[in-house]
């Protein structure tokens, strides 16, 4: 094995557990926000792992009419968000993994991984796990063409597919200060509430199943499967947040892998994630939680957005 | 700086107007035009500043206060009292109804090439997301039932003419500018005054019901 391929999988394995290890720490802070502005003490910064550890202590209880597709279910979903942590730049202005893909397999694994969950979630022959399946499907079969039309826009900008090239030309050529980018940036963020089941479309604190869409899916699962799927989608909520403050906001991102740009880099990045779940815990406090039959014109606003985003360069 | 600040605030306008479209909520709508009138004020204080054209100022205050501050006070009191809070089912749902919104900025940016100020970059952008707004206002006043959001149409009419006027030609007269101001708060008030009568009539705030009136 040649050594950049060593270095690779190397930096792989170090920002997959970064990102797996700072994940719990954003749905957490995302939580106490929405707490404090509701006057609220909200949970201790560090409950996100007390829930994970318990949730991993407890049994596995599994229902019997289930098969494998119930037990594989979270495993590849997990797997698909851990993959999708190494295609995309974090702290340098490249992806660990680039050379296997960019764009089109980061989207193709994330859509792997619903796919798992939403096939598991049929498996038990539960209604709420059919309807949750249904609905999760119905918003991802909007916001994956505007999620893919959103990053063409920036990849037509710098004229690259793969997203660690791409990051590093948009750091080079500086920002590009065209009207896509905005119109791509405002897709995108309806896309990421949209997709981490954020309040106008889901509410992640719900105990009515009858307006659950995520969290329908999962009710089945108990101990360390629903931890699995815990903490798979708090993972995939930082990877959407890292994947838009670095596209589009790509300042202080390290160009080397030398000590002070790397730690220059994890400042600027946290200080960025930090400031747009922020904007995600205003737009959670400031709305409320739409019908299921309005979520598709939510939806189809930002793929609009995101190809006129696309659109405009031609024009 | 300039010409950057000046596209940045234009994309912006134009994403509310997106957003303005895909909302039924009477209530985020009024603020999506009053966030819409604040970039139109930076747009202005912006070149107000590079190009040193201290009347511009007065421009931007006006807009500020009037458009982003005063109607949609005055709208969302109107809202209020009537109680009544979301738009009826358009003649035209969400969906089609930006997918027609898209062609339009399409037709707008493509027209915008033909002025010859529309062929240097900032120009380009300035007259192609005016026009833009311009056919979206025209569009979303021939589809919506609700006189409310028929009256935030024309003002988003209004203030895409304004982008214009301010982004592209060297400005118009003050006078004008305060003739314009106070003919659009005028035009406000009595159109929330009729809204105020078409609901004390019909007891719903749909205008194609006013087809009733005729004998």
């Amino acid at each position: 094995m040649s050594a950049d391929a060593m270095l690779a999988i190397g930096a792989a394995l170090l920002q997959a557990g970064g990102m797996l290890a700072a994940a719990p720490l954003l749905r957490t802070a995302i939580k106490k926000m929405k707490a404090r502005l509701q006057n609220r003490q909200g949970p201790p910064l560090l409950q996100g792992y007390y829930d994970l550890a318990k949730l991993l202590r407890k049994e596995t209880v599994r229902s019997d009419t289930s098969s494998w597709v119930y037990v594989a279910g979270p495993r590849i979903y997990f797997a698909t968000v851990v993959a999708a942590t190494t295609l995309i730049p974090v702290l340098v202005a490249a992806a660990p993994l680039e050379a296997t893909g960019g764009i089109l397999l980061l989207v193709g694994t994330l859509a792997l991984g619903r796919f798992a969950l939403a096939t598991a979630a049929l498996d038990t022959g539960s209604p709420f796990g059919g309807m949750g399946a249904s609905r999760d499907m119905t918003i991802a079969a909007l916001a994956e063409p505007a999620l893919m039309l959103g990053l063409f826009s920036s990849a037509l900008s710098a004229g690259t597919m793969n997203l660690g090239v791409l990051v590093r030309e948009l750091v080079l050529q500086g920002p590009s200060w065209h009207p896509g980018d905005l119109l791509a940036f405002a897709g995108l963020f309806i896309i990421v509430i949209a997709e981490t089941g954020r309040i106008p479309v889901d509410n992640p604190a719900t105990h009515l199943e009858l307006t659950m869409i995520h969290e329908a899916m999962v009710l089945e699962y108990a101990g360390p499967d629903l931890a699995l799927v815990e903490w798979a989608s708090a993972v995939k909520e930082l990877v959407y947040l890292t994947l838009l403050v670095n596209l589009f906001l790509p300042v202080g991102i390290a160009m080397s892998l030398e000590p002070v740009p790397l730690l220059v880099a994890l400042v600027a990045w946290a200080g960025k994630v930090f400031l747009l779940a922020v904007a995600v815990t205003l737009v959670e406090s400031t709305n409320a939680k739409l019908r299921l039959f309005r979520v598709p014109e939510l939806v189809s606003v930002s793929l609009g957005l995101a190809f006129l985003a696309l659109a405009i360069r031609f024009l | 700086m300039t010409a950057n600040v000046l596209i940045l605030c234009a994309a912006g306008m134009l994403v509310t107007a997106y957003l303005m479209v895909g909302q039924k909520a009477l209530f985020t709508t009024i603020r999506l035009f009053g966030l819409q009138s604040l970039l139109l004020a930076l747009v202005a204080a912006t070149i107000a500043i590079a190009e040193s054209r201290h009347e511009l100022f007065i421009t931007a205050a006006l807009t500020v206060t009037l458009k982003a501050i005063l109607i949609p006070w005055f709208l969302m009191r109107t809202v209020d009292r009537i109680g009544i809070h979301r738009e009826i089912e358009p003649f035209l749902n969400v969906p089609a109804s930006l997918l027609i919104c898209l062609g339009l900025t399409v037709v707008g940016y493509r027209v915008s090439t033909g002025f010859q100020e529309g062929a240097r970059e900032v120009g380009h952008h300035l007259i192609g997301v005016a026009l833009s707004l311009l056919l979206i206002g025209l569009f979303m006043m021939v589809t919506r039932k609700k006189a409310i959001t028929q009256i935030l149409a024309l003002l988003t009419v209004e203030n895409a003419v304004f982008l214009v006027a301010v982004g592209v030609t060297s400005g118009m007269p003050l006078i004008v500018e305060l003739g314009i101001s106070f003919d659009v708060i005028l035009a406000v008030l009595l159109l929330g005054v009729l809204v105020q009568r078409i609901v004390g009539r019909f007891e719903s705030m749909d205008i194609s019901r006013l087809s009733k009136l005729k004998g």
